[in-house]
This record gives structure tokens, sequence and C-alpha cells, in this order.
């Protein structure tokens, strides 16, 4: 998220606006932001329907309670997705793609 | 024709491991040295190494930091110091004095939960050909009964920060060895950027 957070700048000249999910509680997040100094708004998704939307499956053994790898998703003004990758995200990947997104009009 | 043959696939396998060799040697190694000493890293960093007896380690993937090195020192566990220099530096401010208390909020975190680091002085040094802050921090762990003492410059690459830091371990009772500061400060003026960075191509 930090890493989200130091690229904010060029995310707006491209056009893009970042959200972050969570399982974690309201009061947690707000805690959390806080103590990294995030901006950007974080969703808390504590029954953990957002990761079934966005086609995460859950971590093998944890169907009762659903806990999901991290995955980046990048969805342009259409609502289509455009860009997922699992694992931590890899910033200049996503930059990349932004940009190219922004030059074709399919603004993110 | 029998020994002409086999000659010819004598010189063949030893072609063979020569250019199996050179593809390691080009494949492990990120550096070169230049005529002057210094080490070019990636053919985007030049930088003066430090003298025998620190070893280069680095991180591929989703390190804190890209490269450094480490020595290890006499004297009782954890006698070492390490420097790094680090592209994305923990927090996200542009302006160093924000930076500076953003970074170290988690600074450490995963080797020393119970490191209690108080700043001791704060410089504004000239870094990297432009304005920078230095700053020399000390903590102590009295659980694990050890201490270390860290020195963190940062400095500009385009509009981010980027930082290099050193830290020098020591178990509680040990004192702390001021040639590793001289050698990280060597390193540090030393340090140049060959090419812009990603952020500065976008």
């Amino acid at each position: 998220m930090e890493g989200h957070q130091r690229n904010l700048s060029l995310y707006e000249r491209f056009n893009a606006r970042v959200v972050g999910v969570s399982r974690d509680d309201v009061t947690t997040l707000k805690y959390w932001a806080k103590s990294l100094d995030l901006t950007f708004p974080i969703l808390s998704n504590v029954t953990g329907f957002l990761g079934g939307y966005f086609q995460v499956k859950p971590e093998p053994g944890t169907e009762n309670y659903p806990i999901f790898g991290r995955r980046t998703v990048i969805i342009d003004k259409k609502g289509i997705i455009r860009y997922v990758r699992d694992g931590s995200p890899d910033f200049k990947d996503i930059l990349l793609f932004l940009k190219k997104l922004n030059q074709e009009g399919g603004k993110p | 024709m029998k020994k002409h043959l086999g000659m010819f696939l004598c010189f063949v396998w030893v072609g063979m491991m020569l250019s199996a060799c050179a593809t390691t040697e080009t494949t492990q190694k990120p550096y070169k040295v230049s005529p002057q000493g210094t080490v070019i890293w990636n053919d985007e960093f030049e930088f003066k190494p430090p003298p025998p007896g620190w070893k280069l380690i680095q991180v591929e993937v989703g390190g804190e930091f890209g490269f450094g090195f480490l020595r290890a020192e006499p004297g009782q566990f954890p006698s070492q110091s390490m420097f790094v220099y680090d592209e994305e530096p923990f927090g996200c401010s542009t302006k160093f004095e924000d930076r500076e208390v953003e970074f170290f909020k988690r600074y450490l975190w995963t080797t020393a939960l119970n490191i209690d680091m108080q700043i001791l002085e704060k410089t504004k040094v000239n870094v990297l050909g432009g304005e920078g802050l230095a700053v020399v921090a000390e903590g102590k762990d009295p659980v694990k009964k050890e201490k270390a003492r860290s020195k963190v410059v940062f400095g500009k690459r385009g509009d981010r920060v980027v930082a290099f830091y050193l830290t020098q371990w020591r178990h509680i009772d040990g004192t702390y060895d001021p040639s590793a500061f001289e050698i990280f400060d060597k390193f540090v003026a030393s340090f140049k950027f060959l090419k812009k960075s990603f952020y500065e191509t976008l």
C-alpha cells in the first residue's frame, strides 16, 4: 500500500485512482492507514465477498473464513477488468500498463 | 580422417565450455569494475566500493533494498555492519523532514521489534548532486541485549526520495566502530546515477 501511496501523483497523471481492499475491519484499517500516512480509500471486506467479485480463490483450507492472496486488478472506465496479477504488486509493470491504457484512451 | 574428426570435436567441446563459462559470468554479475576502480552497477549507478572484508549483498525480489555491503566484525553477537542503497525507502513523502519521520516508524522493524531508535542528530548535506538530509540514530533492545547505531542519508533521484543507510549492530555492552561509518560516507559521496530512473522516463 505504501508503494501505491508513493506513486499517487503518477497514477493521477494517467487518470487512475487507487482503492485498497482488505479483510480487516474498519477500525483496524483506519489505524493502519494513519500509521502509514495513506490518503487513498481502503475498503473493509470483512465478509470476503469482494474476493469472489474479483475471482480470487481462497487459500486452501480457509473456505469457512476465506483468506485471499494479494491480487492487483486494473479496471477501465467501462468497468472492464484489464489487468490481473497475483502476489506483491509490480509497481513498474502497473505504471507502464496505466500509461498504455491512458494513451489508448481507455482511462482506468 | 579419424584424427582430424577427433581434433574437430575436441575444439567444439572446448568452445562449448568457454561459451558456457562466458554465459554464466554475464548472468551472475550485475556489475563491472571501471578502469578507475569504481563499480558500475547494472549500467545505472557508479560508486567507490568498500575495501576488502565487505561482502556484497543484494535482493532480487520483494526486498527492502536493492544492494549493499555487509561486514562481520569482532566481538560478541551480533557484531556486524551493513550499508545499502535503497531506491524505495520506507515512507511516501518527498520532503526530507517528513520522510525521515515516516522512515523511522518502520526502520529495523523486521529485525528488532523491541528496539527504540532515538534520533541523535540531523544535518543538511549535499548528496547526489543536490540537497539531502543525514540522520544519526541509536537504539537498544533490552530483551535481546543488542543495540544498533545507524546513519541514514536521504537524497533525491528526480522527484523521488532515495536513501543510503548503515546499521551497525553490537551486543548491548559492545562499542561501536567508527571506521564503518567513514567507509559508508565515502561510498555515499562517490555514488552517481549514470542514467535517468524508470520514474523519470515515464
